[in-house]
């Protein structure tokens, strides 16, 4: 009996709990954000009486939030190219190559998951700053005259995000890798190509699902970081998930903080919507 | 076409031995197979022939050309692997073109070279097709017209057969060697399946442990066995335990057994006196009532259909295997006349 046949009601008594769940703690909120995004701001009151579409005309009237938009999208880009061509190989040894340690191996790509993410980021800061481990180091051997610039910028929140997310990264294409019979290079060695082509045409294209789902969570997740970017790009560099909470928590605008908010997952979707039509599989429908 | 000379070929990992210095010479257009239990070396012979797998000693020869030091992509071979390694994001017809495209053939010509080469595996108008949406033994065959639609020089099979089923392992085999005779590639086969190896090859390659065994036509190697291994690798065997009364100078031998004094082959000579064994298939023995050839008790007997499989001992001790047809039933208990001609019977070690 195939479950789509089932008659009766049992089935959907089976999943209310789970609608219910989801409904109250996830879809209610959301439908609450989006009205709120609506509101008119209060004085001295979360939200006035009344609505507006005020909100999302002072976000896309400013360039500062315009500018904020387009550079968060830009340190996300840029945290997955990096996360990429880092973890690639890194997910290619752990998945192929005959390695002593493997275990070892695996568990150090893990280990950054296994410490809080707050402790890592004020780990990064140690590292990063002008007093910090590298600049002092770099200064002490007289390979520069002053502190690099290495965080409150772009740059220290890239550098940052990659080492938080790199398992995500590597994770998922060490899988898809894995999944791939390994006699398939060999198949199209035999048929002339050279190692890099059997690469390139074999398993590079079927790696992809890994490399997809790889891309698309280390990318949602950059966007949406909140306590690196807050603590490595310190008040000069604020990414759009920062001046969410500050628009919510420091100022107190509720309403004007949804609708950026909404803006953000927006901006989120369409580029993961972009990138899932440019990467897609024709060989995986059907 | 190629010959192909392996001489002294040595692959080890660590301090084992996984090849230890074989030599076999393929004529072109062979079909030769690699026989052996698993680890015995075969398969990374193959490979080494393929060129996935470093030599460490020896050469191997593609018409005299020593190719140990070219890479897999450019010995100009055709290979099947057990699992098919059809590449699962093409269709038939760009798994087909690959080798095509590696090797720069134009367009029209790669078109027509698809189109024969389906034609030929049987596949025409499957051309649209992903593997996945094939059963087995058509991925199977286009795996096959994939390593011949580049006319390698030689075509190499590592157990293509294993993962079919029973039916369509037995129409594979005659579909595999009447296409092989029909392009006339030099063939190297890798199986650890003794029927499969007898029915295709020209020459079968019996190894154990990183080495030859045996080489010789099927016959040869069934019947002519060289020693206890070959002997009970490639089918049922018994063996029966005699005297040697005459050890002749003129490659005969008489020994004295159960089933009376048996003249057989032997290049080596033989004291008087000296035990030895020979080897007797199942299928030489013919039961009958007490009286012809040896005398013996039938210890049980089992089922089979066609046939009945008999356990018999032996006067003497010996305990022997054989197979009869049921128009001929036999109790257990009864005592029966065991006969075998003398030609069948084969003393191991009779070459050395």
């Amino acid at each position: 009996m195939t479950p789509g046949r089932t008659k009766g009601m049992g089935p959907y008594l089976l999943i209310l709990p789970a609608v219910l769940l989801l409904g109250i703690f996830l879809v209610l909120p959301y439908l609450n954000i989006v009205l709120m995004s609506f509101r008119v701001p209060g004085q001295g009151t979360p939200y006035g009486v009344g609505f507006t579409a005020g909100n999302y005309v002072k976000f896309f009237t400013d360039s500062f939030y315009i500018l904020q938009v387009v550079n968060t999208l830009w340190i996300g880009l840029l945290t997955t190219a990096i996360c990429l061509v880092v973890g690639f190989p890194v997910a290619w040894q752990l998945a192929r190559a005959d390695m002593k340690f493997r275990g070892l191996a695996y568990g150090l790509v893990l280990s950054p998951l296994l410490v809080g993410i707050v402790i890592r980021s004020y780990g990064w800061t140690i590292l990063l700053g002008n007093n910090g481990l590298i600049n002092r180091t770099l200064l002490n051997i007289g390979l520069i005259e002053r502190p690099l610039p290495l965080m409150y910028n772009a740059l220290g929140i890239v550098i940052a995000l990659v080492h938080v997310f790199l398992p995500f990264m590597i994770l998922p294409i060490m899988a898809a890798i894995q999944g791939v019979d390994p006699s398939l290079h060999a198949a199209a060695r035999s048929l002339g190509a050279s190692k890099t082509t059997a690469f390139r045409r074999i398993i590079l294209p079927l790696s992809l699902p890994g490399i997809q789902a790889g891309c698309i969570l280390v990318f949602v997740l950059s966007l949406s970081a909140y306590v690196t970017p807050s603590l490595i790009g310190g008040l000069r560099v604020k990414t759009m998930a920062v001046t969410v909470v500050d628009a919510l928590i420091d100022t107190f605008q509720w309403p004007f903080g949804s609708a950026l908010a909404l803006c953000l997952s927006v901006t989120g979707a369409i580029a993961v919507v972009i990138f899932a039509r440019l990467t897609r599989m024709k060989w995986k429908a059907s | 076409m190629t010959e192909v000379s392996i001489e002294k070929l040595t692959k080890t990992f660590g301090s084992a031995r996984a090849v230890d210095g074989i030599s076999v010479r393929i004529a072109n257009g062979e079909f030769i197979s690699l026989l052996g239990p698993s680890g015995c070396g075969k398969t990374t012979t193959l490979k080494m022939i393929a060129g996935f797998e470093d030599v460490s000693g020896g050469a191997i020869r593609f018409d005299g050309q020593d190719v140990v030091n070219v890479p897999a992509e450019k010995r100009d071979i055709g290979m099947v692997f057990q699992n098919y390694a059809l590449f699962p994001h093409m269709t038939v017809e760009q798994n087909l073109a690959f080798g095509l495209e590696m090797r720069k053939v134009a367009k029209p010509e790669m078109r027509s070279r698809i189109s024969r080469v389906l034609e030929m595996v049987q596949l025409t108008g499957y051309a649209e097709r992903y593997p996945r949406q094939l059963s087995g033994g058509q991925q199977q065959r286009v795996a096959l017209g994939r390593a011949l639609v580049i006319e390698p020089k030689i075509l190499l099979l590592d157990e293509p057969l294993a993962n079919l089923d029973a039916k369509l392992r037995e129409e594979m085999r005659v579909f595999i060697r009447d296409l092989q005779r029909r392009v006339g590639i030099t063939t190297v086969y890798v199986t650890h399946d003794q029927a499969e190896a007898m029915t295709m090859s020209d020459r079968v390659v019996v190894m154990f442990g990183g080495r030859i065994a045996q080489i010789g036509v099927p016959a040869d190697i069934y019947e002519r066995p060289e020693n206890l291994d070959v002997a009970q690798f490639v089918g049922q065997v018994n063996l029966v335990k005699g005297t040697v009364r005459e050890g002749g100078s003129d490659g005969r031998c008489a020994v004295e057994t159960t089933f009376g004094v048996i003249e057989v082959h032997s290049a080596r000579m033989h004291a008087p006196g000296t035990a030895v064994t020979l080897t007797l298939r199942p299928e030489a023995i013919e039961l009958g009532a007490p009286g012809k050839g040896a005398k013996g008790t039938v210890l049980s007997s089992y089922y089979s259909g066609s046939l009945i499989d008999y356990r018999i001992e032996l006067e003497g001790g010996d305990i022997i295997h054989t197979q009869a047809f049921p128009h001929n039933r036999f109790a257990d208990k009864e005592r029966v006349g065991v006969y075998a001609p003398a030609d069948r019977f084969w003393l191991l070690g009779a070459a050395a």
